[in-house]
Parts: C-alpha cells; structure tokens; sequence
C-alpha cells in the first residue's frame, strides 16, 4: 500500500463486468450428522474495486461462511465465484493458498499473531510464504509498520503490545503483500470503543488510499463505516444498501 | 530471474524459515524437548562411545599381535583359555621341560628358531635403591628374533651366556633410568633375588600394554633363572617359523613332535597348548562382532523408542499450534510449507538429540581413556554417521504428525482456541 491504486489498473485486475468479486447463486451446504444445513442459498454479490462493504447478519446468518468463501479459505458446493477473473471452485488447494498470499489480507477479532514472533516477523510472514528474499521483506514489512504507527515498537511480541497495537500489526501484515481485498472479520470486537474507533479510523484511511476493504461485523456502528452494507439471514441476502459516500458512524 | 532461479530462492526462503521457526520451539520447551530427544542421546553415545572403544581395543591388540609377531607360535601348558573348565583340564597337564623344548629344536624342519622362557617375580636392588615386583624373564638364547626386544645400549644375552649360565642380564629402560639416572648402567651389577648380575644391555623402551609397563623387566639366562626359581619352573616355547613357512604347518609339525616326546596316547588330547597371532585375531574378530551386535541392537531399540517419542512430541506440538498452523495458511502456507516446516522442526529436534549424544559419547570415551589403560580414540566417522541417523529417525518419525498439521482445515485450525 505505498500509493493508491488508480481505477484505471483496478478495473484491469477486474472481471468482464468490472467487478472484483463476482460471486453468483453460491450454496454451501454442511452435513451435521444427518442433516443438511444450508450455511449460504443463493447468494448474489458483486464488489467493484475501492468499495467498502460491510457485510452484516446474527449468528448463524452465513456472514462467517461467506467470508470465508471470500477469503478463499473455503469454496462453494454449487454455484460460482470469480475473483479477479478467476473462479475459485476450481482452485486446488495449493492454488487457494496462493491466491490468498497475492489475493487476501485477512484481519480477524483476535489479531492472529504469532505469540513467539515480534512484530516485524509477523508482517513479514505473507512475504515469507511469497518467497520474498530477507532483505526486501524486511525493508517492506518496516514501512508497514511505520504506516499503522509502529516503527518503534518492531521488536516486541504480541503479548508486550496492547490490544489496538496488535491489531495495527495485523492490519500491517494484511496490507503487506498488496493484496486485491483487506478482509476484516470484527477488527474491533477485542477492542474498547475508543481504540476500536482508532482502528476504524486506519481501515477508513486504507480504504481511502484506494484499498478494497470488506468488514464483517453484528455492530451498526461499525457497519455505518462503511459505503454499502449487505445484510444477511439465514444464507440469502436479505438487503444491500449504499449510504452517502464515506458516511461517518451515527451521522 | 529465470523459473528456476526463482524456484532455488523460495526453497532457501522457506528452509530459513523453517530453520528459525524449529529453534524457536525448542528454545520455547527447553526441558521438555532434552526430555523427548533420551532416547537419540542414548542412541548417539553408545555409538561414539563404543566406536572408540573397540577401536582402542584394536589398536591395543594390534600391539599386541606385533609384539609376538606374525608367524610365531607359543606353546605352553595352557594355549588360549577362555572358559574355567579349559583353565581347571589345562592346570593338570604336565609342564613343558628343557628336554621338550631340545626335541622340537633338534626334529623341526620348518622352524628357524626355537626358544624356551619362564617368567616370574623378583625383587631387584642396585646400591640403596629396590624395586618390587620386576618381571624377570628367563630365556635360552635368539629370543629377539621371536619377539619385540631390541637393545638401545650395550648387548643381547648370547649362546655363551646362556650355555654357561653366565651371571648376566639385560634389563629394562625402567629399571635402567631407575637406577642408573645419572650413571652408565653397563657392566654395573645389580642384585636380583639374591644373585649379582652384571648389566651386558638396556632394552629399547616398549611402552605399556593395558596399563602394565613392559620396561619393568630384567633378562638373564634360563639357567640362572633355575638357580632363583628352581628347575622346575614353568616354561613356555616361542617357535619361529622358516621365512614362508605357513602357521598350520608351523604348528602341525610341532604338534607331532611333541605329542610323541611327551608320549601322548594316540586319540587322547594334546597336553600343551599352542596359540598364535592368527588365533588371537579371531578370537578378537568374535569378540569385536558380538560388541557390535549388542551396540546396533541397543542403538536400534534407542532409536525406535525415541522415535516414536519424538512422534508423540511432534503431534502435541501440532496440537498446541493447531491455531498457528491456521494463521499461516489464511497468509499463504501452502501443504508442503507446513510438512517442511514440521519435518524441519522434527528433525531439528532429533539432531539436537544427536549433539548431546555427540558430547555424551566423546565425555564417556574421555572418561574410558583416562581411567583404563584403553586408547579410545573418537572416530570422526561415528560421529557423522550417528548424526546422520538421527537426523533421519526425526525425518522418518516426522511425517505423521508433519502430514496432519498440513492437511489441517483452516478454518477449523482458526477456530482453535
């Protein structure tokens, strides 16, 4: 993330229709026993470079199953899903971890750091599995990590940083490897208000800089963050609406 | 950069990786890591250890095979004992005499020189100083052409001094530095067991032989050996052969000739006994391959137990970072990152194992040379080779659990607590 994408080279890494994400009536079905669950009927949804998107829903909703699908951590039993182009149902999985190294920057509730690696090892991990050499990824992970305010806090391990401080590692790890889509999953759950709003207030900026960024979350104000929010029950889409460009929480 | 420049760059970037990744883990489980790896500590030692004693045994028979020498034959009472039954039959016999020893040296054909010698214990003074306790060693003449003797000053004891029973002796480099440290000890004379002897030679230093020196000696003639001893002392014959004379014949000739100077029944056993280097070197190829095959069968139960120890290790340690293993592929780790990345640790493991052995083994070999008279010396070959083996028991032993961590589910591994 050193300098904004331009739409221009967005819309090249884009499907046929513009579109990043491209996902079209995907299912996912679990069997629990002997039942079937439907964790994602039917699902239609098209991202376009630089959208913010938050995606919202209770428990049980499918949100979790579709970020997963998303993040390419899992694929759909039916249906299809194209990012950048490329459909992952057929992806082995050797390619699927590609995809997410090049493709993914993933920023979970519970940070997701490495316990015994200080910060700067932790950035440097997507370009490890990149196959960067040291010294490249060393210079890129520092600049990562002076970005989210950290370049005096390289060396020190997740449990000698608080919890907004891991947090800035791993939104540092995620943007590392330039990825096509920052993909949140409840960034400020494990966060008081204020260092969630601080968060929050970073994500907002990468997206600014002409980063895709999905959030999921169950918080309103959270979602309020972002440009469009679909709303999901019971594994359909239940709405998917566009507020004022970079509307602010509650305004 | 071409594909498979790329492809070499990568690999190294994930072996640094793994590399640095497999130590922090051992430095994280420090105690319970030396605890899983007892079994390729044990392993390890016993190699190095017993690699270098076997090959302080060699070079400790190899001496010994030479200081008889090749082609020579010892006949006495006993011949090679090796059980209490052979020493309880032998110690009837009949002992060998001067007249057997004349027979053999009078009808041989094949032989070029036959001696006769006794040994025994006697206290040695010269002036006011006394040694206990010297090996006396009676001989009949050409001894130093059926052994290791060779004189550094002055002369061998000759037929003359033998045949009159001259009062004349060589003595050893002990006994020569002990009593004459500042003085020429030719033609000195010297009290043993009550006899003056003069001093003709001092013998060429010889070293030790399992902790007993070999210069601690004197050489007279048999005949004064008799006078200290009495006649009836214990002989043994030294039998060399003619210059490519074979041993088997060498001892079967001697073998009949004795058998009917002594009047052996015919199909009774023989009353002497007979041995050789060649008998000495098999016994010791026997001993050294049973050595062996207790070693390889301790080494190999060590490695099998330790292995799986390392086996079980490994799928807790897989189990504890079941989250770690999940981040890691969310960021990209393909299946064989996360199968390198435990065998790697696996096997880090294993040789860490390995180095402890390694210092255990070279300790224990130190410890064998310093408190036996063995010359245990470490063979960097065993050294290798054992670190080798244990590397490859953590390879071997690695899989499994290596296997399950990368056929891990992310998004379960995710949800580990």
């Amino acid at each position: 993330m050193t300098e904004p994408k331009s739409p221009a080279a967005a819309a090249d890494s884009a499907n046929a229709n513009g579109s990043l994400i491209d996902i079209r009536d995907v299912r996912k079905v679990y069997v629990m026993g002997t039942n079937e669950v439907n964790a994602l009927d039917g699902v239609d949804l098209q991202v376009r470079p630089g959208e913010y998107l938050a995606i919202m829903g209770p428990s049980g909703s499918g949100k979790s199953t579709l970020m997963n699908m998303i993040g390419c951590l899992d694929t759909p039993t039916s249906g299809s899903y194209k990012l950048r182009g490329t459909e992952i149902r057929e992806r082995d999985d050797d390619e699927l971890a590609r995809i997410r190294n090049q493709e993914i920057g993933f920023i979970f509730q519970t940070f997701n750091l490495l316990p015994r690696a200080d910060a700067l090892h932790n950035v440097e991990l997507p370009l490890i599995y990149a196959g960067k050499p040291a010294k490249a990824r060393r210079a890129r992970a520092q600049e990562l990590l002076a970005l989210v305010g950290l370049g005096d806090r390289m060396h020190h391990r997740p449990n000698e940083l608080s919890g907004g401080q891991r947090q800035r590692v791993a939104i540092a790890r995620a943007l590392v490897n330039d990825p096509s889509i920052v993909l949140a999953d409840e960034p400020t759950g494990n966060l008081d208000t204020k260092t969630g709003q601080e968060i929050m207030a970073l994500l907002g900026e990468i997206h600014q800089k002409g980063n895709t960024v999905i959030l999921v979350t169950h918080e309103e104000d959270i979602a309020a963050h972002a440009e469009r929010v679909v709303r999901l029950r019971d594994g359909k889409i239940e709405s998917d609406r566009r507020h004022a460009a970079g509307a602010g929480p509650s305004s | 950069m071409t594909g498979d420049a790329r492809g070499r760059r990568e690999f190294w970037v994930a072996q640094r990786e793994n590399l640095r990744i497999a130590i922090d883990a051992l430095r994280a489980n420090k105690l319970r890591s030396v605890l899983t790896v007892i079994g390729n500590v044990v392993a390890v030692m016993s190699v190095i250890a017993v690699v270098s004693i076997i090959d302080g045994l060699n070079t400790y028979v190899t001496d010994k095979v030479l200081e008889q020498g090749l082609g020579v034959l010892t006949i006495d009472k006993y011949g090679f004992i090796q059980t209490d039954d052979e020493w309880r039959e032998a110690q009837k016999r009949r002992d060998l005499t001067l007249d057997d020893a004349k027979a053999l040296e009078a009808r041989m054909s094949l032989a070029e020189r036959v001696v006769a010698q006794s040994t025994g214990r006697k206290r040695v003074r010269f002036g006011r100083t006394e040694l206990q306790g010297v090996d006396v060693v009676g001989t009949t003449a050409g001894y130093e052409y059926v052994s290791k003797v060779e004189v550094a000053q002055g002369r061998h004891l000759d037929e003359n001094d033998v045949d009159r029973r001259r009062p004349v002796c060589l003595i050893g480099s002990q006994l020569a530095e002990q009593f004459f440290s500042r003085r020429d000890p030719l033609n000195e004379s010297i009290r043993v067991g009550g006899y003056e002897l003069r001093v003709v030679g001092v013998i060429e230093e010889r070293g030790s032989v399992l902790g007993m020196s070999r210069d601690n000696v004197v050489i007279i003639p048999l005949g004064q050996y008799y006078r200290m001893f009495g006649s009836r002392a214990e002989l043994s014959f030294l039998v060399k052969a003619k210059p490519g004379v074979e041993t088997e014949r060498l001892e079967d000739e001697a073998r009949v000739i004795l058998r009917a100077q002594r009047h052996v029944p015919l199909g009774a056993p023989d009353d002497f006994g007979m041995t050789t280097a060649e008998t000495f070197q098999a016994f010791w190829k026997n001993l050294t391959g049973g050595i062996f095959a207790g070693t390889i069968a301790l080494v190999a139960i060590s490695l099998v137990v330790g292995g799986i120890v390392i086996m079980n290790i490994m799928l807790v340690a897989v189990t504890e970072r079941t989250r770690e293993i999940g981040i890691r592929k969310a960021l990209g780790a393909r299946r064989s990152d996360l199968l390198s990345q435990f065998l790697s640790e696996a096997v880090v493991l294993s040789l860490f194992g390995g180095f402890i052995g390694v210092a255990a083994g070279i300790l224990v070999s130190l410890l064998i040379r310093s408190i036996t008279p063995l010359p245990a010396a470490i063979q960097p070959w065993s050294i290798v080779l054992s670190l080798g083996v244990a590397s490859s028991v953590g390879l071997f032993f690695g899989v499994y659990p290596a296997a399950r961590a990368s056929q891990l589910d992310p998004i379960v591994a995710l949800r580990q607590e």
